[in-house]
Parts: structure tokens; sequence; C-alpha cells
């Protein structure tokens, strides 16, 4: 007749809490370290393969891609509802960046996550490059809100000074020394032919934290320091058509 | 003879002098020739390391110094505006996501050099507490006259319980 030893239960206790203590005390309390919590804006990320990938995709695919999108923002990319973007024209880098972000979720659009979803890498590129080669000039036939009226002379004036200046005061850069035609950034869209409505949502978006895939920050710091009427000054300033004319960059250029 | 080698010494001097000056900005290409610098990837700075976006701003270190970290790029310091301890000495460290920007206070000598694919580190004192402008001084573009970051100096007490895992900027308080 065997009997279950006494002396094996605190053996058994010993060797549980050194397989599970000892683990936990070498790796440490990992919210304990001094850093904050890790937050990521975009997976997108500048080098030279993703240019090169972002830069160089095929119209003609893209265009068969395409078919689907111009519901919404238009069949020449020309969008018949102000909050909707037009896209003809549009910069391929920043395009791509956008569908991208969808694609994972660091934006976030009910309309567009599950869209870009389906995407690869290399259909977000061919789109953006069948879009970036769309005319941005008027067409009559096309059914398009774009040139919207200009806003009143005061708020134009004020507009155009910080599309051209900026405010050094406040530490806001000029828009168009990153969204074109003076310079361009990687991944800053261009705007003179983006629809107020739109641009006007971006802005809030951008200031109250409801859009953050922006890499280190830039639309956030800017968009934070603008005042509603700057706000709406300067989308409908581009929305009318009044600002400076962009062209998609080469891609050599970049 | 003796004349020239006097000579000789009291410029090996002077330049030793210039050079411990501006040693910010003398040592890094030094390390970059040799070393290629930190081997940080300008392009990537926001995916991880010290430079991501949750990592910005003014931190309490757990031995009780401060460490201000602050990226720059075209045309913007990130964050653009910080607060820092009136007192004590305060350390910056910072990078650049684009090209070379200098970031200096205005009213003081203090600047330092952002310089991409290396961290650069100068450590600076604010004996009052006020507002400073500290505008870009390398030009670096057709926006750099508008890039300024600004920095809040505060009672060092605002920083009492400032967690060394959180970080400060001018919108938290």
């Amino acid at each position: 007749m065997r009997t279950e030893s006494p002396s094996r239960a605190p053996v058994l206790l010993c060797t549980a809490l050194f397989c599970f203590g000892l683990p936990l005390l070498l790796l440490g309390n990992p919210a304990d370290n001094g850093q904050p919590a890790l937050r990521v804006p975009s997976d997108v990320a500048w080098t030279p393969e993703t240019i090169q990938l972002a830069a160089n995709g095929n119209a003609f695919r893209g265009s068969l891609l395409a078919r689907q999108c111009g519901h919404c923002h238009g069949s020449e990319g020309f969008s018949a509802e102000p909050a909707i973007p037009n896209l003809a024209g549009m910069d391929r880098l920043s395009m791509w960046k956008e569908l991208q972000d969808f694609h994972s979720g660091k934006r976030s659009s009910p309309v567009m996550q599950p869209l870009a979803a389906m995407l690869s890498a290399q259909d977000s590129a061919d789109i953006a490059a069948y879009f970036s080669m769309l005319p941005t000039f008027p067409d009559p036939q096309d059914n398009r809100v774009f040139p919207q009226p200009v806003p009143d002379p005061e708020k134009s004036r004020a507009a155009e000074k910080l599309i051209v200046f900026g405010d050094g005061s406040r530490g806001i850069p000029p828009c168009e020394a990153c969204h074109g035609p003076v310079g361009y950034i990687k991944g800053a869209p261009s705007l003179a032919t983006q629809n107020a409505g739109y641009s006007l949502i971006q802005l809030q978006h951008f200031s109250d934290g409801t859009r953050m895939n922006d890499i280190n920050m830039a639309m956030r710091s800017i968009a934070k320091q603008l005042t509603e009427d700057e706000k709406s000054g300067v989308s409908q300033y581009y929305g009318a058509g009044r600002g400076p004319s962009t062209q998609t960059p080469h891609p050599a250029t970049l | 003879m003796r004349n020239k080698i006097g000579f000789a010494l009291s410029i090996i001097l002077l330049g030793a002098i210039i050079l411990s000056t501006r040693i910010y900005e003398v040592d890094l290409p030094v390390w970059h020739f040799f070393g290629g610098g930190k081997g940080l990837d300008p392009a990537t700075l926001h995916l991880a390391g010290e430079f991501v976006e949750s990592n910005l701003g003014t931190a309490r270190e757990p031995d009780g110094s401060y460490t201000v970290r602050m990226l720059a790029q075209q045309y913007l310091f990130v964050p653009q505006c910080i607060e820092v301890p009136a007192g004590v000495p305060v350390r910056f460290r910072t990078t650049s996501a684009d090209i070379v920007h200098v970031i200096n206070v205005s009213g003081t000598a203090d600047s330092l050099k952002a310089i991409p694919g290396t961290v650069t580190e100068a450590e600076f004192q604010f004996p009052q507490t006020g507002e400073f402008d500290a505008p870009c001084r390398e030009f670096c573009g057709p926006g750099h006259f508008a890039m300024r970051a600004h920095l809040r100096v505060v009672p060092q007490e605002k920083f009492a319980n400032l967690r060394s895992d959180e970080r400060r900027d001018c919108d938290a308080h």
C-alpha cells in the first residue's frame, strides 16, 4: 500500500513559484521601465525602397483597379460631395501613404478602411499612379463641387498670408513650403484642387486628435495652433481654386 | 627655436580652445567618419527608438535629472512648445528627421545642432522663469523663417509629481 508523502507539497509549491516567479523577476514589470507606452503614427517610413515602390505604380493597372473609386471620388477624380476628397492630380507618395494607413488602421474611416484592406502595397501604388495622372483643369460635363465661391476679401487675405508666409511668431510654417509649389515634403498632399469641406474636416481632426497618422506630428502641431477662422479660411481659399497651382512632382526630384 | 615652439604650442592651445567651445559641432562628424554615428535612420524615427512621438517632451529621469527630447524637421520642432524647470540643469537631446537644423534659445548663447543620423546633446540651465522663443538658426528651406519652438521656463515644483514614464509639453498640466 502506497501513501502520499506529505513532504512533496512544499516541494511542488516551491517549483511552481520558481517557474513562474523567476521569469517575472528577470523580465520585470514592463510598465515600470521609465518609458511611456509606444505610439506609432503610421507604419509607413520613407525609405528608398518605399519611395521606389510608391512612386512607380502602373497607371493602366491602376485605372482598372480604380473603377469603384469613381462612385464617390468622381469618375474624373473630382467628387460631387464637399466632404469627399478630390483625387485628380494628387501626389503619388501621399496617396499611397494614406491608402497604406487605411489598410493598417492607422487612419480610420468606416468607408475607406474595408476598401483599403483589400489592396496590396502594389495595388495602392498603381491606383496612386492613375489618379496622379488625371488632369486638374475644369471639365464642364463633370458633376463636381470643386471651384466653390471665394471667401470674403478679409478672410482671403488672412488665408493667403498663412499659405505664402505662415506665421513666424507662432511657429506656423507656410502651407506652400511643404504642399507645393514652393517646396515638397514626402507624404504631403497637393492642395491646389482640394474640396474646401474635406480640407476643413481634416484640419479639425488633426487639431482635436481624431486623425493622428502624420509622421512626427507635423500637421497635428500646426493645426493645433490655427483658429477656427484660419482653418476655414485656408480650406475655402484652396477650395475656390485660388491656391498656388500645384503639379505632381516628378519621382526623380523627390 | 624656443620662440617657434612657443608659437606652435599657443596655436595648438588656441585650436583646442576653439574646438572645445564648438565640441557639439565638431565631434559628431568625426564620429560619423570613423563609426558611422549612432546608426539612427532619419526616415524611421517615428517607428521605434528614442524619438518616437510618445517619448518626446520633458522627462524626469529616475535619478531626478531632467531630459528634453526634441525632434527637428522641415519646418517644425516637435514638440513645438516645451516646459522646462528653472534653476536646474536640463539635458537637451535632439536629432533631425531630414536635414541639419539648429535650435537657438533667443537672448542666450544656448544652441544645439540637430543632425540627421545622430543624437546631439547639450545641457542648458535657465535661471529665471519666463517664455523664450527658440527659432531655427540654420537655413533649412523655404519655411525656415517660420520655424520656431517655444520654451516655457516654469518653477521646478511644477515637475514634482511627474512620473518617469510621463512626458510633458505645454499642453499637459
